[in-house]
């Protein structure tokens, strides 16, 4: 028995003294964005959150391809998980076993901007000063990328507008027109109801559409800032921005304004509700476009679908051409693995990067480039194109990349009580101004 | 007492499986046990916090709460399904002389297929537009009115979430009681039978007590598989909406890889497996009870 609690006692002093082992000590030393060397060709890995058909993603394959024949050894293998929610917890797992590759995906989130501080990103800013890109950019594009304190550490590689697209037929079926306020929405779902139509159609299985609708109203009420005051606890959400947001929230789930079961819904039940005719609106970024404003949208739709943009409020802070526009989850540069190959593959690929992205049809997070209009494109294509292109300074900021992740995980969990009329808004309001309050002085101190 | 040589020839057969299982099961279950005593987000220096992390969950967490109901409600009609499923089935197959072995298979046929299958088929059966297989079903009897997305509903969906859990794993214990009824000397129920004893006498007073250590065994697998039940809550709801189909395996994934916060997680799976070791300990106190009454 002596014998069998000495081993048990060992085993546990050998798994405590290895657990420690996992505990890191922060460095913020920075990465030379220029390091010197030969330069030796190897495979560089990135871990992406993209799809296979996605034109980053082929644009991507087609630079290394070409730059791989005149660096022998060279090659990008890229380890695809296209769904978010998965692809976060891959990525945080990486970092955390310190097992991150070359390039990998992040949006400008608390746990990013701990590894920036850590020194294991490389100052992107820097690196695009040093390559002669950093002019090229939109202000906008480079701005969603930074994080709080102004630093940037992600490349941008593509550049979206989030727009309402609706069904003029199904609007005029039910005698609405387009909302000129948020306020009119819950309204005009009532009467679309009426009228048999599902008034939005939206994929509530992955949360982060139904949480746009959260950040709308604090955004046209209390401006861009409110967001960075909330998720910091100076403010709370029991303020008038947030309230705003919630009884807007409770208004829409009362007018059933999102489809039946919502909730367990997925992205493409949601795109199929609104291209097959059956849903009057659908919130979606411009990454749709090639589907919504192309001829692969049904011919039983095509001539009625349009766009409107985030409406305002009266006493809106921010202005009708101020919404949602993005560039997407951008790419970190690994500091551990970054090396004299890794900076010349990037300002190999970032050189021609933009020119052929544009060339497929998509929007450019640079403004020196003009995105090609596709051959099978309808009229809605280009004004899309121009819409985005035409946006004001400030920046709604989605919450799910600004919130500490404990806080964004309560509010995408009840968010959908709220709206299916399961939690009160004042139950809702508590529950996140204490998990506000619990949360965010770990993450953002 | 055993020689010398043949208590060497066990311990070099016996060390590697124990290797083994302290490096796979006893280390992570330590090492859980330690980081639950600290603060850690995996980048940044870990937090010693003490107990703290066990204070909060047992007195500051309502969505842990919430999450232990919802393992028990989830582990009750698992265990209805699995074993009250496989026990009814199993004792109509023996008194079955034709189709028995189609039977089993067919009952057998969910424990193979893959959870992702399984959740993306019980996804349309409960789906309401377009109407799954369950809501058409109720249409057809008359009873449409009762249709509605059942993994929307926060009252509905713990219950439609365990239901593929325990559909899937019934054929294996029916197996297992199958082959336990088997093993009952048919002398015994016949001498109960000529005594005059109905089915429900010989069920009760030769077959069950007869099965009674297989069927333990039985119920310890099904508790624990159940109470540690994720792939198929979480790829069907992921604990929503809201909380209503938390289970704390799913809450302590979201824990862990959501919020980043693996202290705390740790904590959440060290009650697990507490809880696990004290739901055995209490059916192998039970069982043995009734056994000895």
């Amino acid at each position: 028995m002596k014998r069998l609690l000495k081993t048990v006692a060992v085993a546990a002093a050998v798994a405590l003294s290895l657990a420690g082992c996992g505990s890191s000590k922060g460095s913020s030393a920075s990465t030379d964005v220029n390091p010197s060397g030969k330069i030796v060709g190897h495979q560089i890995s990135w871990l992406l959150s993209r799809n296979s058909a996605d034109p980053v993603v082929a644009t991507m394959q087609k630079i290394a391809e070409e730059y791989a024949q005149t660096h022998p050894g060279f090659s990008l293998k890229l380890i695809t998980t296209p769904d978010r929610p998965s692809y976060i917890q891959k990525y945080e797992t990486l970092a955390t076993a310190k097992q991150l590759p070359e390039l990998f995906d992040t949006d400008a989130t608390p746990f990013a901007h701990n590894l920036a501080k850590q020194g294991r990103m490389v100052n992107v800013e820097d690196l695009l000063k040093t390559l002669g890109l950093y002019g090229d950019y939109r202000a906008n594009a480079l701005d969603y990328q930074r994080f709080d304190d102004g630093s940037l550490y992600m490349i941008p590689l593509e550049y979206q507008a989030e727009y309402f697209w609706y069904n003029k037929a199904l609007f005029d079926k039910a005698g609405v027109s387009v909302p000129t306020s948020l306020d009119d929405i819950p309204a005009m779902c009532t009467a679309l109801r009426k009228a048999g139509v599902t008034p939005i159609a939206i994929d509530g299985a992955d949360q982060w559409p139904l949480e746009r609708y959260v950040a709308y109203q604090p955004f046209r009420v209390g401006g861009p800032d409110y967001i960075k005051q909330l998720k910091t606890g100076k403010t709370t959400l029991a303020a008038a921005p947030g309230q705003a947001a919630v009884n807007w929230l409770a208004a829409l789930g009362n007018a059933k304004c999102f489809q039946t079961g919502f909730s367990s819904q997925g992205y493409s039940d949601a795109q199929n509700l609104f291209t097959s005719g059956q849903a009057a609106m659908y919130n979606i970024g411009t990454w749709e476009l090639s589907s919504l404003a192309t001829t692969k949208l049904s011919e039983k739709v095509r001539s009625d679908v349009d766009f409107f943009t985030l409406p305002t409020v009266p006493n809106s802070k921010t202005d009708a051409n101020e919404y949602v526009v993005t560039s997407g989850i951008g790419v970190a540069v690994n500091a551990k693995t970054y090396d004299p190959l890794m900076r010349d593959f990037l300002k190999f690929a970032l050189t021609k990067y933009y020119t052929m992205y544009a060339a497929s049809g998509a929007l450019s997070p640079t403004s020196n480039v003009t995105t090609a209009i596709p051959a099978d494109a309808t009229p809605l294509y280009k004004k899309a194109v121009d819409d985005a292109n035409s946006v004001g300074g400030a920046l709604l900021m989605p919450w799910d990349t600004q919130l500490d992740p404990t806080t964004n995980t309560t509010l995408q969990q009840d968010q959908v009580l709220l709206v299916q009329g399961n939690m009160s808004p004042a139950t809702f309001t508590s529950t996140i101004d204490s998990a506000i309050a619990k949360n965010a002085p770990k993450y953002f101190k | 007492m055993l020689p010398r040589r043949s208590r060497l020839s066990v311990l070099v057969f016996l060390l590697p499986p124990l290797l083994v299982y302290g490096v796979a099961v006893l280390f992570p279950i330590l090492q859980s046990l330690y980081l639950s005593f600290f603060s850690w987000d995996g980048i940044t220096s870990m937090q010693f916090v003490g107990v703290s992390n066990y204070v909060h969950m047992l007195t500051d967490d309502p969505v842990f709460w919430k999450a232990f109901t919802n393992a028990l409600v989830y582990l009750a009609i698992c265990l209805a399904l699995q074993l009250g499923g496989a026990l009814i089935v199993a004792s109509l197959l023996t008194s079955f002389r034709r189709g028995r072995e189609t039977i089993k298979t067919l009952y057998l046929l969910p424990t193979v297929i893959s959870t992702v299958a399984i959740a993306v088929l019980f996804e349309r059966v409960y789906s309401f537009k377009p109407a799954g297989l369950l809501n058409q079903l109720l249409d057809w009897i008359g009873l449409g009115h009762f249709a509605q997305p059942w993994l929307s509903n926060v009252h509905t969906v713990l219950v439609a979430d365990s239901i593929p859990e325990g559909w899937r794993f019934s054929g294996l214990y029916m197996l297992i009681i199958y082959a336990a009824f088997l093993a009952v000397p048919q002398e015994l129920e016949e001498a109960a039978r000529i005594d005059g004893a109905s089915r429900w006498v010989i069920f009760r007073r030769v077959r069950f007590p007869y099965i009674r250590p297989v069927w333990i065994t039985t119920t310890i697998m099904a508790t624990t598989y159940a109470l540690r039940g994720f792939d198929i809550p979480y790829l069907l709801t992921n604990g929503g909406p809201g909380q209503a189909s938390e289970l704390l395996t799913t809450y302590m994934y979201r824990t862990a890889f959501t919020s980043t916060n693996y202290g705390y997680a740790s904590t959440i799976s060290v009650f697990i497996v507490v809880e696990c070791l004290i739901a055995v300990g209490l059916l192998f106190l039970l069982l043995r009870r009734k056994a000895d009454a």
